[in-house]
């Protein structure tokens, strides 16, 4: 293992001082240092999209970004996204139109669609399709997530 | 591991060249791919995060320089990459999903060479340049002469890519971009980028090139002439097509077989076309 290096990481408004090796990847810093185990550990190669984070707004995958890389950048895990114990809109959306099942993905795909929803909150079903391109789920088959988040747009999927 | 995050591209040079195994890091969405799966372990990562100059966009007589560390989705959004221009943005906006074009920057897909993307094909469609800088200073060289084989780039130990200029092209030319995957956002198939112009209903500029299909992007001086001074017409396009695919040396994967790959082209050469004529209002 080679030396670390001591950062600051911002992560849910918060800054967290930490010293880590530089190969150590952002998802393996937040699940194993910090314990916001709620990003998920998937494939290590950006195909599954359940290690999903947003760095300044934007989703990126938390498996192929180095921690060390990431300084002075704002992160945001699924742990922010749930407001004093109220689920998100998003989160409602889906557990309601039972789109959730084993959950593995859900994280990622929350993110994703928060990201989507924060930059354009009039996506057609077609942006929705393809904000969440990065995002599989091996349980839903997709219809009800997509049918979710259309329904906090107005749109029809 | 050893990691450094020099201010000045000289400074990155210098590191480079005096490190044994050492690479550049960009947006890491290949390179921490590859780390991850054990297949590569540098002794030492030069982080380009803190280079400014790489992060520009400017504007000049002959066209757009775009930084080494312009991430796709900026590039997908820069609309004075437009006429033939617009087809190294219509390749960004296309490749992969948000999250990789939010990570993955331009001087990255260049660097990397692999021969199943896009961004390189656009490049040469494009007839980018490439700025690399080395010990010995910096040099621009033609993309075509940066992208030797699968995976290999001619830049020397030591060198690395600062920015990319995107000539203005033919006056009155468009740029287009088609990709075809059986899943939406893998890696295409084939893929297919194009500059065309046309005068009338007559062909009088077209350069086309091919992904996915050799060890790097496909361009056959042959099908471009093919083309000239025709109406696109089926024949013609077929006759390109077939032009392209003979030169063609794909190769059998889980996303296509080669004798797949080569039917494909032509197939999706007619499609780019007209889209682009579309696109031209011609
Ligand atoms: C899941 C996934 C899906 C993808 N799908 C597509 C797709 O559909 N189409 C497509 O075109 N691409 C696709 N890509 C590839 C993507 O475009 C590249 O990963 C990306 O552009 C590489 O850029 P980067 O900044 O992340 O480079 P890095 O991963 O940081 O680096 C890649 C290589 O280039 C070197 N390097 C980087 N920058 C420089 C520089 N300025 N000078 C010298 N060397 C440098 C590095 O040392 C390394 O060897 C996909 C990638 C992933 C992970």
């Amino acid at each position: 293992m080679s030396d670390k290096i001591s950062l600051s990481l911002r992560v849910n408004g918060a800054s967290h001082a930490l010293a880590v090796a530089p190969e150590r990847t952002l998802l393996e810093v937040l699940r194993e240092e910090l314990r916001y185990t709620g990003t998920k550990r998937g494939c290590d190669q950006g195909s599954c999209g359940a290690c999903m984070v947003l760095v300044d707004g934007e989703p990126v995958f938390s498996c192929l970004s180095l921690a060390v890389t990431l300084r002075d950048r704002e992160i945001t895990t699924i742990e922010s996204v749930e407001a004093g114990n109220e689920l998100h809109p998003i989160q409602r959306a889906l557990v309601q139109h039972g789109a959730v099942q084993c959950g593995f993905c859900i994280p990622g795909v929350v993110l994703a669609a928060k990201a989507l929803l924060d930059r354009n909150p009039h996506p057609t079903v077609d942006d929705i399709r393809h904000a969440l391109g990065s995002n599989t789920c091996r349980c839903s088959g997709y219809a009800r997530i997509v049918q979710a988040i259309a329904s906090l747009t107005g749109e029809r999927p | 591991m050893r990691y450094a995050e020099p201010e000045t591209v000289e400074e990155g040079v210098s590191l480079l060249s005096s490190t044994e195994h050492s690479r550049c890091i960009a947006g890491g969405a290949t390179l921490v791919a590859m780390m991850n799966a054990g297949h590569i372990a540098p002794a030492m990562l030069v982080s380009l995060h803190r280079m400014r100059e790489l992060f520009a966009i400017t504007e000049s007589a002959d066209g757009l320089w775009l930084g080494a560390m312009t991430p796709h989705r900026v590039v997908a959004a820069e609309t004075r990459l437009r006429g033939s221009m617009g087809v190294v943005r219509s390749a960004a906006g296309q490749l992969a999903h948000p999250s990789i074009r939010n990570m993955g920057t331009i001087g990255g897909s260049v660097c990397l060479a692999d021969p199943s993307t896009e961004m390189p094909v656009a490049l040469v469609a494009a007839s980018a340049r490439v700025e690399i800088a080395g010990s010995g200073g910096r040099r621009i060289v033609p993309i075509e002469d940066v992208l030797v084989d699968r995976f290999k780039t001619s830049l020397g130990r030591g060198e690395l890519v600062t920015r990319i200029l995107i000539p203005r092209g033919i006056e009155g030319a468009v740029g287009h971009h088609l990709r075809f995957s059986r899943v939406s956002g893998d890696y295409p198939t084939v893929s297919i980028s194009l500059t065309l112009s046309m005068q009338g209903d007559r062909c009088v500029h077209a350069s086309v090139v091919v992904g996915s299909c050799g060890p790097v992007p496909l361009h056959v001086a042959a099908a471009d002439q093919r083309l000239l001074h025709t109406p696109l017409g089926e024949e013609d396009v077929a006759a390109a097509g077939q032009l392209l695919a003979s030169a063609a040396a794909p190769i059998d994967d889980v996303r296509g077989s080669a004798e797949y790959r080569r039917m494909l082209i032509p197939r999706l050469l007619g499609r780019a076309l007209s889209q682009a004529r579309e696109l031209a209002h011609v």
